[in-house]
């Protein structure tokens, strides 16, 4: 099993197009990085006053609380931020600013909707070139048994989708270090849970912020990868993967009125929705989604090995 | 001599759909034997392969390998077999010897130093880090063989392993597939469509039309147990002795081709033959014996060019 991960990584490294990948996304980073420090309206912005900026943005928040109007979630919301705020301000720890170490690499999470991107064009095509080249007339004929090349090519496609994030988050931390100074590496996170409000480091923040990105991911390769293995063709399984990563959400929005929407696979990807807001479709809980999650993984896969195990090899 | 037993097809039928692609299906290869599957194209010898190496599954019968059967003890059955399926294709981006490596990694217990030693037996050391698609065909093909030889195979399957190979490279294949049957007393499967390479390189045939095994025929029996051989005889006057021939014996059937005739007549006869056609006074300036090609007998067996 080792050896066979090995094989697909030797596959993968060999491939252009894999540090073809790798170069974009250190370049949007450097591009993005050099765009935040040397233009835009945070380059300009004065440091120092941003406990002013904090007193005036409580002004508001205490405004809507006392306005009639306004929706209990959005009350609960500026009872939580004014909590926040005020402890900053009584604490002395500066909100995080899109021109600092952490803003930044916060900011550049945006990037992992390219990973993902990335990642089903990874997973469309490992499974599907093997057939379109051939290959897989010559690597099924070994005495290993065919689910263990097919967890060996998951593992290799999800293996480097890690890696990518993990350059993402070694690069955007060091250029936002370069650019923006090193000095915020120790600014808290603030965590507000019903008023107790605790500090967290930044990291933890960041991992969950792309670990509820990588949802996203993970579901979508194991559905290139299960549409790679379906069909055998890299194009197709791209072409969905892509389309899908792009438009799901939004059609998505426009079911949202029936009911059996909240069974869609992108009604659930986002699990950010209960932490900050609303559920898509009422009714929707966290622990909902997680199941609906697991369901679709668990379909994919078993997909994806009914049609690379039992099926004959036609090419 | 006949060595062990390492193929056994036993009434082995695919149906894809309603039809059928292999129709009952039985042989037996043995080791030490260059066994050729002829047929035209589409008669089923590649998804015969095909299930022999496990890419398909069978409707119905059972194959072995090494006593191992192909679809319940799928990786025992397969490690001692090494196959090309029609172009060996390869990982273009990588090299040969990257090739090589990631086919061995998926044996359990092959030494690493048997990487070295195919590369040696088909001459690629000098190209072997290079990466396959500055390649030519005939190297490709030699690649081929060497990942089929990496497990030490008791059995090579080779399916259309002459596609797109030019003579001297057929050539050196067959020198190749024989010394390994010879030498190293494998079990070799070939399958073409080409009959005249089949006659060259093969120990056995069998012939299948249709998804039918129409017959299994030993090369060197074919060829010699002709009782009525075409012999070809250079003579002048040509017109008389064809004259003289045909008043001697209908069945000598003589036709003139070129400036030789040719007749049909066993061997042991031809002596007399000779000298009756002098006392004639005919002067015969050669006496060949013309060999039936397998061409002849394929196309009698499958009643012409019939695709299936």
């Amino acid at each position: 099993m080792v050896n066979l991960v090995r094989n697909e990584n030797m596959k993968l490294s060999h491939s252009i197009s894999t540090w073809i990948m790798m170069g974009i996304v250190v370049l949007i980073i450097i591009i993005g990085g050099l765009l935040t420090r040397f233009t835009g309206p945070e380059a300009k912005a004065p440091k120092g006053d941003w406990k002013a900026e904090l007193k005036i943005q409580n002004q508001a928040y205490k405004q809507d609380l006392t306005n009639p109007a306004m929706p209990k979630m959005v009350k609960d919301g500026s009872v939580k931020g004014l909590q926040t705020n005020e402890y900053r301000l009584k604490n002395d720890i500066q909100p995080v600013q899109g021109n600092s170490l952490w803003g930044f690499v916060e900011g550049m999470g945006g990037v992992i909707s390219l990973i993902a991107l990335f990642a089903i064009v990874m997973g469309g095509k490992i499974v599907a070139n093997e057939f379109s080249e051939g290959t897989i007339k010559l690597l099924l004929i070994r005495p290993s048994k065919r689910w263990k090349i097919l967890l060996s090519k998951y593992i290799s496609v999800v293996g480097y989708t890690l890696l990518m994030l993990l350059v993402l988050f070694i690069v955007s931390f060091l250029l936002g270090g370069i650019l923006f100074s090193f000095s915020g590496a120790s600014t808290p996170f603030l965590i507000n849970s019903s008023g107790k409000i605790t500090e967290v480091n930044m990291i933890v923040h960041i991992m969950e912020l792309y670990g509820l990105k990588s949802i996203n991911l993970i579901m979508m390769v194991t559905l290139a990868f299960m549409i790679s293995t379906v069909f055998r063709n890299s194009s197709m399984a791209t072409g969905i993967g892509v389309f899908l990563l792009t438009v799901g959400n939004v059609i998505t929005m426009f079911l949202t009125k029936y009911s059996w929407s909240k069974y869609i696979l992108f009604a659930n990807t986002d699990l950010n929705q209960y932490i900050s807001g609303d559920p898509l479709v009422k009714g929707m809980t966290m622990k909902f989604s997680i199941i609906v999650l697991v369901a679709y993984f668990i379909i994919f896969n078993i997909i994806s090995y009914i049609g690379f195990t039992k099926r004959d090899i036609a090419v | 001599m006949e060595g062990k037993t390492i193929v056994q097809i036993k009434n082995v039928t695919k149906k894809i759909g309603k039809k059928v692609i292999i129709d009952e299906l039985t042989f037996d290869v043995h080791s030490g034997e260059v066994f050729g599957f002829l047929g035209p194209n589409g008669a089923g010898k590649t998804t015969t392969i095909k299930m022999l190496l496990g890419l398909m599954s069978m409707t119905k019968g059972e194959m072995y390998i090494d006593g191992f059967n192909i679809e319940k003890d799928f990786e025992k059955a397969i490690a001692k077999v090494g196959g090309i399926i029609e172009n060996p294709d390869l990982y273009k981006y990588l090299t040969g010897y990257q090739n090589l490596l990631h086919f061995w990694r998926m044996y359990p217990d092959i030494k690493r130093e048997r990487i070295d030693e195919v590369i040696k037996i088909v001459g690629l050391e000098k190209r072997i880090h290079d990466k396959i698609k500055t390649y030519s065909l005939g190297m490709r093909q030699r690649l081929g063989v060497a990942q089929a030889l990496l497990n030490s195979p008791k059995l090579l399957v080779l399916d259309e392993p002459t596609n797109g190979l030019d003579p001297a490279g057929i050539h050196e294949l067959r020198n190749h597939l024989r010394t390994l049957a010879r030498e190293e007393n494998i079990a070799v499967i070939v399958s073409s469509h080409l009959l005249s390479e089949m006659e060259l390189m093969c120990d056995r045939v069998g012939i299948i039309q249709g998804g039918k095994l129409v017959r299994i025929q030993d090369m060197r029996e074919m060829l010699e147990d002709e009782a009525d051989s075409i012999v070809a005889l250079t003579v002048t006057p040509i017109n008389s002795a064809k004259t003289y021939l045909e008043s001697l014996s209908g069945k000598y059937n003589p036709k003139i081709n070129d400036k030789e005739i040719e007749i049909l007549e066993n061997m042991e006869n031809i002596p007399d033959l000779v000298e009756k056609l002098v006392g004639q006074g005919i002067k015969i300036y050669g006496v060949r014996k013309v060999q039936q090609s397998l061409e002849k007998k394929f196309l009698e067996m499958t009643g012409g060019n019939e695709i299936a």
